[in-house]
């Protein structure tokens, strides 16, 4: 029998340690029923010992997790049946067809009538079904993972960096195939580094560093609550225009050869740029106010950038 | 523990095994191999013949009587030297390991010794040898029986001590019928162990024992399909070996209740072994490197090929700590001497080791949850 418990997800204090090295440091935090809660941070912030905690596959040190309200500790047996887990650098056996590899772990899970055409649907690997796992390009098999681990209908999904090593469009494929779990209304939880997934999927984020949260709230908001300044970004400016800014002593950050980012502190410091612009008699074909980015917030949070980025070019 | 669960994922990996073409072609068609090599040179040791090179240098009648003794020892086909060369540099240039060399005035010293009863009349026949040959010795030695015998003969009496063979078995058995109980139990053992090291291993290096951990399959699951799994390889490769061996060698093995026990007591031994050597490797090359380090004095000194008796004695007493040694002489005692009591005894012993093998292993071999 199932109990419905306003938390999908309850982590209290949790720390996990490995000999001498804090993985995790005294971590809290919900998860509500039918969100999307994204883990964002860097390789080695503790995301996936977190996850790999919650979804039963490691035990903390010390803390509680509870999962639909049962603690991790104690009700391996009965969380499993219901929850699905894609982990870090998912894999399967290489022989095995797409197909059986779905029938094997329904099996697993006894759910003799899984919809199993219709996952297949869901992450579009129907006209895959008779190719051996080994074949599968990267995105086939990240899709096949993110299947596997709804095969038994699961209340709770964690996706361990589902995009990690994908190519911009296999990643573009698997947002897809979340965009379609969120719209369900499937708790997620995910980790990730790439900070535009986190934006886009996610309902709350939480940053993390060293194995501490500094900071966890919508995308939204946590822009709001720590942006106290506007990002004005000029282009195709000439260099009369970048002389003048670097006189006023603006803090720049230009992207490249023609487009300048200026962090302003005030609104009306826009109308002194812009004036003093105009005196100089500098080029201004076009520009635009905003405020800054989650990734800006999350290099502003945690002193540190992203190694892998949706514009990087490497996979890790 | 759940059968469904347990059956899914036998039926997995048997598919696996059957389209991996190079698994499925060590598990048994190597074992067969091995039996129609080393059968078809053991097949019948009494059978056994040697080319010897023979320089007749008196070419006599009498001494033509030597190459006519030697060729109804039915050990030998003579091949002439001719009696111009130097014995020393044929043997040398034509890779000869030994020319018998009988000396001119052989018939001289015959006639002297036998007619005339001259003490002092003898012949010196010499072997021209290659002393790193290793087949050389048998040769010597059977052609020292023949001298023996004729030297006998010329004495004039009849011989005082005689030899008489009494086997203590009722039947006369060949060298491939104590081979195939050993290379079943080889066989068998090999797939295990590296069945259990290699797949469990890969699985673990892949992350898939990791993912299996998130879903209701417990390890109790998980080790008895790998169990059923080895068990159906090794009734494979057993029959397939058996068959071979009746057909192509004519055997004459027992096949009873025992064969089975001792390859399921062969089986849990060695899958034990392998989840021992799965906690103890991180990656898969370590993993192979362990197991052949348990495999090899196994196969080489528990009497698999090679019978303890040639062994010395202190690596004798080192293969009856091997459980193979227990296997394959279990084994023979049920299939070739049908002595139930020593295949009783064997099979309890291997047993004992069986359960503390296996326990051991499953206490060493970690679901990937418990971390």
């Amino acid at each position: 029998m199932t109990t419905k418990v306003e938390h999908a997800i309850e982590v209290e204090h949790l720390t996990k340690r490995y000999g001498n090295l804090v993985a995790v440091s005294d971590i809290s935090f919900n998860v509500m029923q039918g969100e999307v809660f994204a883990f964002l941070g860097p390789n080695g912030a503790g995301k996936t010992t977190t996850v790999e905690i919650a979804d039963t596959i490691s035990k903390p040190t010390s803390g509680k997790v509870r999962i639909l309200g049962m603690d991790v500790t104690k009700g391996k047996r009965d969380i499993v049946p219901r929850i699905g887990v894609l982990p870090q650098g998912f894999s399967s056996f290489d022989r095995i067809t797409v197909r059986e590899t779905m029938q094997y772990y329904s099996r697993l899970f006894r759910r003799r009538n899984a919809d199993i055409d219709g996952l297949l649907d869901l992450v579009n690997l129907n006209d895959k079904a008779k190719e051996q796992y080994m074949k599968l390009s990267g995105g086939l098999k990240q899709r096949l993972g993110i299947a596997i681990a709804l095969v038994n209908d699961p209340e709770i999904v964690f996706l361990d960096e589902p995009t990690t090593g994908l190519d911009p469009r296999a990643r573009r494929e698997v947002w897809e195939v979340l965009l379609g779990l969120k719209k369900k209304g499937t708790t997620v939880f995910l980790t990730t580094h790439y900070i535009e997934e986190a934006e886009l999927l996610a309902d709350t984020v939480a940053i993390i560093s060293k194995g501490k949260i500094i900071a966890m709230d919508s995308p939204v908001q946590l822009i709001e609550r720590n942006a106290d300044y506007l990002v004005l970004t000029m282009q195709s400016v000439d260099e009369r225009a970048f002389e003048v800014l670097v006189k006023m002593g603006f803090d720049l950050d230009r992207n490249n050869r023609k487009n300048i980012n200026v962090r302003v502190e005030r609104a009306e410091d826009i109308r002194k740029i812009l004036n003093s612009m105009k005196d100089a008699g500098a080029s201004l074909p076009g520009i635009d106010v905003r405020r800054p980015s989650l990734e800006q917030v999350f290099l502003k949070l945690t002193g540190e950038a992203l190694e892998d980025t949706y514009e990087g070019k490497g996979a890790e | 523990m759940n059968l469904r669960v347990v059956g899914a994922s036998l039926i997995v990996s048997l598919k696996i095994f059957y389209r991996e073409k190079t698994t499925m072609f060590f598990t048994t068609t190597f074992p067969i191999l091995l039996i129609l090599v080393f059968g078809t040179i053991f097949v019948d040791q009494d059978k056994v013949n040697f080319d010897l090179c023979l320089q007749d240098l008196d070419r006599t009648e009498t001494s033509a009587e030597i190459a006519k003794a030697l060729a109804l020892t039915g050990k030998f086909r003579i091949i002439e030297v001719d009696p111009a060369v130097d014995a020393v540099r044929y043997a040398g240039e034509n890779k000869v390991n030994l020319v018998l060399v009988i000396p001119k005035d052989y018939e001289k010293s015959y006639v002297r010794y036998l007619q005339f009863d001259d003490p002092t009349a003898f012949a010196t026949i010499e072997y021209v040898y290659d002393p790193s040959s290793s087949s050389v010795d048998k040769k010597i030695e059977i052609l020292e029986l023949v001298f023996a015998r004729l030297n006998q003969g010329l004495s004039g009496k009849p011989q005082f001590a005689r030899t008489e063979e009494i086997s203590i078995h009722t039947r006369k058995y060949r060298f491939i019928d104590f081979f195939i109980p050993g290379i079943i139990a080889m066989a068998v053992m090999t797939a295990s162990l590296f069945g259990t090291v290699n797949v469990n291993t890969e699985l673990r290096q892949k992350g898939i024992i990791r993912k299996l951990s998130t879903t209701p399959i417990t390890h109790t699951d998980w080790i008895l399909s790998n169990i059923l799994y080895q068990f159906v390889l090794a009734a494979i490769s057993t029959t397939a070996m058996l068959l071979v061996s009746y057909a192509v060698f004519d055997v004459t093995l027992l096949i009873n209740a025992w064969l089975p026990l001792f390859i399921v007591l062969d089986v849990f031994t060695f899958v034990g072994i392998g989840m021992i050597l799965t906690r103890v490797a991180k990656e898969a090359q370590s993993a192979a490197a362990a197991a052949n380090a348990v495999i090899f004095p196994m196969m080489f000194l528990s009497g698999s090929f090679v019978p303890l008796e040639m062994m010395p004695r202190y690596l004798q007493t080192f293969a009856r700590a091997l459980p193979l040694y227990y296997v394959n002489e279990g084994l023979r005692a049920a299939m070739v001497f049908h002595d139930n009591m020593t295949a009783l005894i064997y099979s309890a012993i291997i047993g004992t080791f069986a359960v503390m093998v296996f326990i051991l292993g499953i206490t060493a071999a970690r679901w990937e949850g418990s971390k």
